[in-house]
């Protein structure tokens, strides 16, 4: 008998005062003992809808509105709250994406396992610290854990304790919802591997519910696809890799490459030629700047970008988090020029220091030395009130989308302040300039678009306006920190492309931040890698990726999930 | 480039406020999708600035409407502005008409009797609520004027005049309201009902003003509004117009917590015999009844009436206080859920 059996499922949210929303559609599915199964789909595909009603977790408005979940012989949608409570035990547990943020700040790692286990008596007293210490020994983590407070860990250690905690029940399901969004790049990894492991040793089934199909298929044996609350795919991770039968899936795939190769292409950047070319391109060849011959050519538009933003030596040393503490260097002795023109990626893992240089290069931090320039223009001797001037030439697109811009304001205002204080235009003249930005992003029809508020549209919309407001200014810089990290992967491509056409159109520089080697590959001529606030590696992109000579560049790049690597061949 | 586009009915070509509600985001599938005009359920029509600020404040009037408990507050905070409008028409005698037979119980002529001084004590009752609503409302209201221009710049403003705001927000906070009342209010003596005001307003705004400023500590980090930044915007405009309505409903919250508070302080205050005595007010008909010893006379009525609607109003306005926090959220005020 299999372990899980979901029958014609479906999952209703009823939100008051609104009209309900189905989130799952009639979803079969049958997980076998010691399976491992990703589940992937985009924002609003319903994964984590199913995730939750799986487990039982899923709250009002959600209702399972039709449908048997069975799992081991018991119908789970059935259960009431306490049976549900014993059930869990050895039954099914669950690792949320906050699962790191879930653990109680005043009480010890240490007595968040005694409550599990005093909860449910399975473990006698005498033998909890022995246990605590064998399950976080699985997860690799030293029995000094104990005694400390979740403050003290970082995100990885704590995403590793709640994996612990949720293995403490010993249970034969295990649904980890994005057990690994909310960490670091190179955290990422080692968490995946150690689940990975995990799964094997214990043998119990788990279900992986992620955005990322990379990662599913890295780390699955079977592969289910949800889009708009159906299953569109269910199959082995190597048939679903190497021959994709549904076009969503064949869509999700083709956002992935290597970008170590040779040719780098994502859909929608096909504007780009076949990507980056090294024509007997070797370690040896020293890297120099422009050798990206199609996206490098000169502006053609009104108005070319004409002055660099040149750092120089700088570094940032923010005062000690706590007394007696050592003072942090968020950047230290970083030089570089961004050329007139030029598209200049910022690489590196949370901590390295990217965005603080983002901030000192629009001036919203001063450096602790060094200076930086943009023509005439002392960025870091700027007065708060003189920061427009440089935000005339120096515009900023922002991480997230959702909290760019201003719920209560409409695409409009907010696209018509910037343009109304930096151009001078009122009235209609303003009108018009703000349609032309929402025509020049791709949001069509302008008239519609403009009287939208933000909620109404979807994140790759919203960042569309972000980069329309940066815009508005006639910028000659553009500095996007993670413009695409908080979208879908689906989505990313045409953000990508986007600014990679702006770029040509506008002579618009640009300097891209980011922890994501392919799309600074695919929209960048030069690279920076950053660790700790230094400059590890820089040169060409295409020669820094495909060569890397620092360990740490090697890191990163290895940190990208690439099925390819494991099922071998092209994607 | 202004293409007529395939408007929904309402999309103005001016001031486009229009909002076709589609369903929010979730459009996952392609890189720009267009989103077709779906059949908005509700379809908004302006064209002008003063039938736009209606339009805001009847939606603002439907989301409090729709949280059950701030309904029922709604109609008894409604009966009471109706019997302070209508106050002339309703009460059967003037409230100062001392002409009556002196501590009489409850009869036809005088459904709650008269006072010690032979006045209609219905008639009181009724005109006694203009007193404590116009305290209630404009004391209530000054105090979050204060609040909300203190505690906003205070919140997005660094640097010495923060430390300066902080010591005498603390300073009020620290006082005892009650005495400091009874001491200004002593020192005012005779001022009357802007006396009264003014005293409230004193002592009330510290604690909004604390409030509004750790909000606006939290949306100060918040990406739009470095990105105002970036626009060019002024620092007075960033706070009133970006960060001010994304508070809305701890504004209203905090107005009808001023409002309450008022409404108790100028009852108080009245009670003590520090207000002006010659109006009539609900807390200086307590005062009087306590005065002639009313329960001990048995006119309990004297002493119940103003003070159960003392109660009453303030409850009313701690209710309406349960249905504002949909204010703030547009998400919420189209009842969108995501």
């Amino acid at each position: 008998m299999s372990l899980l059996e979901i029958q014609d499922l479906s999952v209703v949210y009823e939100p008051r005062g609104a009209a309900p929303t189905l989130a799952v559609k009639d979803v079969s599915l049958t997980l076998e003992q010691g399976e491992f199964v990703g589940l992937v789909g985009e924002s609003g595909s319903g994964k984590s809808t199913l995730g939750f009603a799986v487990t039982r977790l899923h709250k009002p408005p959600a209702r399972i509105a039709a449908g048997r979940i069975v799992f081991d012989g018991v119908d789970v949608a059935q259960l009431d709250a306490e049976e549900l409570r014993v059930q869990r035990r050895g039954g099914f547990a669950m690792v949320l994406q906050s699962g790191m943020n879930a653990l109680n700040p005043v009480r010890t790692v240490g007595n968040h396992f005694t409550d599990v286990f005093a909860a449910h008596g399975h473990v006698p007293t005498a033998a909890r610290r022995r246990r605590a210490t064998e399950l976080l020994d699985k997860v690799q983590l030293p029995s000094t854990v104990l005694d400390r407070y979740p403050g003290e860990l970082s995100g990885g250690m704590r995403q590793r304790v709640s994996i612990a905690l949720a293995l403490s029940l010993e249970p034969r399901l295990m649904v980890f919802d994005e057990p690994t969004t909310a960490l670091d790049v190179l955290v990422q990894h080692a968490v995946m591997d150690t689940i990975r492991e995990l799964q094997a040793a214990e043998g119990f089934t788990a279900v992986l519910i992620s955005h990322d199909l990379g990662v599913v298929l890295e780390s699955a044996q079977r592969v289910v696809v949800m889009h708009d609350g159906e299953v569109v795919e269910d199959g082995a991770a190597r048939q679903v890799f190497e021959a994709p039968a549904h076009p969503y899936t064949q869509m999700l795939l083709s956002h992935y490459a290597d970008p170590r190769a040779e040719v780098v292409e994502l859909p929608g950047l096909e504007r780009r030629a076949p990507a980056v070319t090294e024509p007997g391109a070797a370690p040896a060849s020293a890297p120099a700047a422009g050798t990206v011959p199609a996206a490098g050519t000169p502006a053609t538009g009104r108005r070319a970008a004409r002055d660099a933003i040149v750092v120089d030596h700088v570094s940032k040393v923010y005062p000690p988090p706590r007394r007696g503490e050592q003072p942090v260097t968020a950047v230290d002795d970083v030089s570089f020029r961004l050329e007139p023109g030029a598209a200049m990626a910022l690489v590196g893992q949370s901590g390295s220091g990217k965005s603080t240089i983002a901030k000192m290069v629009t001036g919203v931090e001063r450096p602790t030395s060094g200076t930086v320039t943009f023509g005439d223009l002392q960025v870091d001797r700027l007065r708060r009130h003189q920061l427009k001037r440089l935000h005339t030439d120096v515009q900023m697109v922002f991480q997230d989308p959702y909290s760019a811009l201003n719920p209560l304001h409409t695409v409009e205002y907010t696209l018509t302040r910037p343009v109304e204080n930096y151009t001078g235009l009122r009235g209609e003249a303003a009108r018009e300039r703000v349609l032309g930005l929402l025509e020049k992003v791709g949001l069509t029809p302008v008239e519609q678009f403009a009287a939208k508020l933000p909620h109404q549209l979807s994140g790759g919309q919203r960042q569309r306006v972000v980069i329309a407001r940066a815009l508005a200014s006639d910028p000659q810089v553009l500095i996007a920190d993670e413009p695409v990290s908080m979208l879908d992967v689906s989505l990313r491509a045409g953000v990508l492309a986007l600014l990679e056409e702006l770029r040509a159109e506008t002579g618009v520089s640009l300097l891209y931040i980011t922890h994501d080697l392919l799309s600074a590959r695919v929209i960048t001529d030069r690279i920076m890698v950053l660790h700790h606030g230094r400059v590890v590696e820089s040169g060409g992109t295409a020669q820094v990726l495909r060569f890397p000579e620092d360990e740490y560049t090697t890191r990163l790049l290895d940190a990208i999930p690439q099925p390819a690597r494991r099922f071998g061949g092209v994607a | 480039m202004t293409r007529p586009s395939e408007n929904s009915p309402g999309a103005a070509p001016d001031t486009g406020t229009a909002l076709a509600t589609t369903s929010p985001a979730a459009t996952p599938s392609t890189t720009t999708p267009p989103a077709p005009p779906a059949p908005g359920r509700r379809t908004w029509l302006d064209t002008t600035a003063p039938g736009r600020a209606l339009q805001v404040l009847g939606r603002a009037v439907a989301t409090v409407w729709s949280n059950p408990k701030a309904r029922a507050g709604l109609v008894i905070l409604g009966v009471f502005v109706l019997m302070a409008l209508l106050a002339p028409w309703l009460a059967p005698y003037d409230p100062h008409d001392d002409s009556f037979g002196r501590n009489e119980p409850g009869s036809a002529a005088h459904w709650l009797g008269t006072t010690g001084n032979g006045e209609d004590v219905l008639s009181q009752v009724i005109y006694g609520s203009r007193i404590s609503l116009l305290v209630g409302l404009v004391a209530g209201g000054l105090s979050t004027v204060v609040a909300v221009v203190i505690g906003l710049s205070w919140g997005y403003l660094r640097g010495w005049g923060n430390d300066v705001v902080n010591f005498l927000v603390n300073l009020f906070l620290v006082m005892p309201g009650l005495p400091l009342m009874i001491i200004i209010a002593a020192y005012l003596q005779n001022g009357g009902l802007p006396m009264i005001i003014l005293v409230v307003v004193i002592t009330g705004w510290a604690w909004g003003a604390r409030v509004l400023r750790s909000q606006t500590q939290s949306l100060r980090s918040r990406d739009f509004v470095t990105a105002a930044m970036f626009s060019g915007e002024s620092a007075p405009r960033i706070i009133f117009r970006e960060i001010l309505p994304n508070m809305t409903s701890m504004i209203a919250g905090s107005f009808f917590g001023a409002a309450t508070a008022a409404i108790l302080s100028e009852s108080g205050l009245s009670f003590l015999g520090l207000g002006d005595m010659a109006t009539v007010s609900w807390g200086s008909m307590i005062f009087w009844a306590q005065n002639s010893m009313a329960i001990l006379t048995g006119q309990w009525v004297l002493l119940f009436a103003p003070g159960l609607c003392i109660a009453l109003l303030a409850t009313a306005m701690t209710l309406v206080n349960f249905g504002v926090d949909g204010l703030s959220n547009p998400r919420l005020r189209e009842g969108s859920g995501r």
